[in-house]
């Protein structure tokens, strides 16, 4: 359920508001009940101190003035308004008809203005204690500390039923927790379909990516149709979808050239089976046939052969194993594998080093490379023609040159030698053998270690081919 | 008839070659570009079959070379290629139909007979004239329903006159189109050759198919 970044939103979204909307309820219920507590209580003080006015001492009596106007509002039985005058400690001197047979309970702090909220026989009230002092009306009097010593001092109880105050209160409440609870579903259910809205560019990306296959691969996603947030992944998309194609097409490509490279043996199996079937043959021509076959074979398994090795070099690079190894020892080896060849065409083999440099590569790979390049300054190589290998240093790399005194290839030609069933002369006649695959798999070779390599030609003069290969050290030749 | 086969894998051209031997089609073979384009400009042919990739001169050149030269001989292309923009280049170029390798040597049969009916009257495999009836895939030829045999010099013979019915061939052009480049032309060899056929298909009936044109050549008509 967190998986899904809709589940998340929705539930942090809906967290929040729980946190929030209750505190920001029991926050508004509180300052209105401050607000309906304090004018309760400021009238209550109000009422105690006009109480307060009419009650005075003479010689040792309490005497109170009350007027009717006053007493209007505590003497009726029913009256929601209380009072009740103490002396000091505690003697009831005087409470309204409205407490009936109840007692206003004695403040624990007499010697302050105090608040409390009371049960009065089951019905909540509000409680001011107001102590007063009688000093008498005389200014001067009144700053006498001995008079002020034998002042009376009164507690001014006063009281009002909030029972309404409070159903106001509890009525609030009840509204604030409905509505606070109806926005958090209503909220919680808009965060559902906002989260819904705004993850639905996701859904289109992603609709868009199934519906990508092999057959539509030029398909992209559309930028603008993608919010500002979404358009990098979007190009990343784009970019890895861009790469594919590519790749497929290349794929595609090598695939169309291989089987065309194939047809042709292909056809001259098909063509000498068919006519040879299509009547009774002398074995002599049976012989003939099958030779046909078999040399059309071999060249089939030579382009399959050729095909694997490219296939290999260009996905399975790991399978390479790097170690350190003598570039001259390999090159001599290719030379001697390839020496009957070079003798049949009384072909010299030449190589001048006078160091033995050490490269980083896959051993089997980097004879390949040779072997190759060596092979095709064979093949077409003239007769009693020479080869010259020589190895020099530039900058990291070594370079091996292999120079021949060959045929040469056009300059029109030198730009594609080395893609792949590239052949410079058309034809595919076991003369000359090539099905145009060597070069292409040097130069990955090559690449793979890191280096390059480079060709130069001339018509009737020869093909020099350099290989660039990192270098790793030397060996001093003793 | 007579084949060019333009094709430089040489163990393909010579069995094809045989091949169409065997089907008493004369053959010559141009193992390069160069070669087949003198070929084909210099040498009656009635069908051409052209490799597309050949050396020193390509097959799409020499079919524009010998197109611009006025030469009309139906052009069979084989290619390697089958992409469908290779197909149309082909054809545009003036060849008359293609084969994509490999092939079966039956439709390179079909399609070099079709050609041949191309600029002929006769439009089908069977064909009739008069009381003649020649089929041209099986070879078989019957007169009156009986079957006639035939060696294959005169089985060609026979279907060349039947392909051409109805016009009078000189005896250059039947050597021509009935023997390869190899042979040592001798046009009285086609005299000889008309005459047993002739002694064949005409012998004991009333009406006679072939029609020798005094001073011009022979003529097959019903």
């Amino acid at each position: 359920m967190l998986s899904s970044i809709k589940a998340r939103v929705i539930i942090f979204y809906v967290a929040i508001l729980f946190i929030i909307l209750p505190a920001l309820g029991i926050f508004l219920y509180i300052s209105l009940g401050k607000i309906i507590y304090n004018s309760v209580d400021s009238s209550l003080l109000s009422g105690a101190k006009a109480l307060a006015t009419l009650v005075s001492n003479e010689n040792g009596e309490t005497q109170f003035s009350f007027s009717d106007e006053i007493m209007w509002e505590y003497n009726s039985i029913k009256a929601k308004n209380f009072f009740q005058i103490r002396h000091f400690g505690g003697t009831t001197i005087e409470k309204s008809k409205s407490l009936r047979n109840l007692e206003l309970p004695l403040p624990s702090d007499q010697n302050r203005i105090s608040y409390q909220t009371i049960d009065l026989n089951g019905e909540l009230a509000r409680l001011v204690n107001f102590r007063f002092m009688d000093y008498g009306d005389d200014e001067h009097e009144k700053k006498d500390p001995v008079v002020r010593r034998n002042a009376s001092g009164f507690i001014i109880q006063c009281a009002v039923n909030i029972d309404e105050q409070e159903a106001l209160l509890k009525n609030y409440r009840l509204i604030l927790s409905l509505s606070i609870f109806s926005i958090m579903m209503i909220s919680a259910v808009g965060a559902f379909f906002i989260a819904k809205k705004s993850l639905s560019p996701i859904k289109e990306i992603s609709d868009t990516i199934k519906g990508i296959s092999e057959s539509n691969l030029s398909e992209r996603i559309t930028p603008r149709n993608v919010p500002k947030e979404l358009r990098g992944l979007a190009a990343s998309f784009n970019q890895t979808f861009e790469r594919l194609e590519k790749s497929f097409k290349r794929q595609k490509q090598f695939v169309a050239d291989a089987s065309h490279e194939l047809r042709t043996p292909l056809s001259v199996i098909l063509s000498q089976s068919e006519v040879m079937l299509r009547k009774e043959r002398s074995a002599e021509e049976y012989k003939n046939a099958l030779i046909a076959i078999k040399e059309a074979t071999g060249m089939m398994s030579e382009i399959v052969g050729k095909l694997l090795a490219m296939a290999r070099l260009s996905s399975d690079k790991l399978e390479l194993k790097y170690e350190n190894i003598d570039l001259i020892e390999i090159i001599r080896k290719g030379v001697k594998l390839l020496t009957p060849l070079a003798d049949r065409k009384d072909i010299s083999i030449n190589i001048s080093v006078s160091e033995h440099p050490i490269i980083h590569g896959d051993r089997a790979a980097i004879l390949e490379l040779f072997v190759n390049i060596l092979d095709n300054a064979i093949k077409y190589n003239i007769s009693k023609g020479k080869i010259d290998i020589s190895i020099k240093k530039e900058e990291s790399f070594i370079v091996t040159e292999i120079r021949d005194t060959g045929i040469g290839i056009d300059e029109k030609d030198l730009d594609q030698v080395f893609d792949r069933f590239f052949r410079v002369d058309k034809s595919r006649s076991k003369t000359t053998g090539g099905v145009g695959l060597g070069l292409s798999i040097c130069e990955e070779i090559v690449k793979l270690h890191g280096g390059r390599i480079e060709i130069e030609s001339a018509i009737g003069i020869g093909t020099t081919v350099c290989i660039y290969l990192k270098e790793n050290g030397y060996i001093a030749v003793n | 008839m007579r084949i060019l086969i333009v094709e430089d894998e040489k163990s393909l051209a010579d069995i094809i070659k045989k091949g169409l031997e065997e089907e008493d089609y004369s053959v010559d073979v141009a193992y390069n570009g160069e070669d087949g384009l003198f070929m084909a400009q210099n040498e009656p042919s009635d069908i051409i079959i052209l490799d597309i990739m050949l050396p020193i001169i390509d097959g799409m050149t020499i079919l524009r070379r010998i197109r611009k030269a006025g030469v009309k001989t139906p052009v069979l292309m084989l290619t390697a290629k089958d992409g469908m923009a290779d197909k149309v280049s082909g054809l545009d170029s003036g060849a008359d139909d293609y084969l994509t390798k490999p092939f079966h040597f039956e439709e390179l049969l079909a399609r070099i007979r079709a050609l041949l009916r191309r600029d002929s009257e006769v439009k089908t495999c069977v064909v009739q004239v008069g009381d003649l009836f020649i089929d041209m895939a099986s070879h078989e030829v019957k007169r009156g329903g009986k079957e006639i045999a035939l060696s294959a010099r005169e089985y060609a013979l026979l279907e060349l006159l039947t392909i051409k019915r109805n016009k009078v061939l000189s005896r250059t052009y039947i050597s021509e189109h009935i023997y390869d480049y190899d042979f040592n032309l001798d046009s009285n060899v086609i005299d000889v050759f008309i005459n047993r056929i002739r002694n064949k298909i005409d012998r004991g009936y009333e009406t006679k198919l072939i029609h020798t044109v005094r001073g011009t050549g022979y003529m097959l008509k019903g």
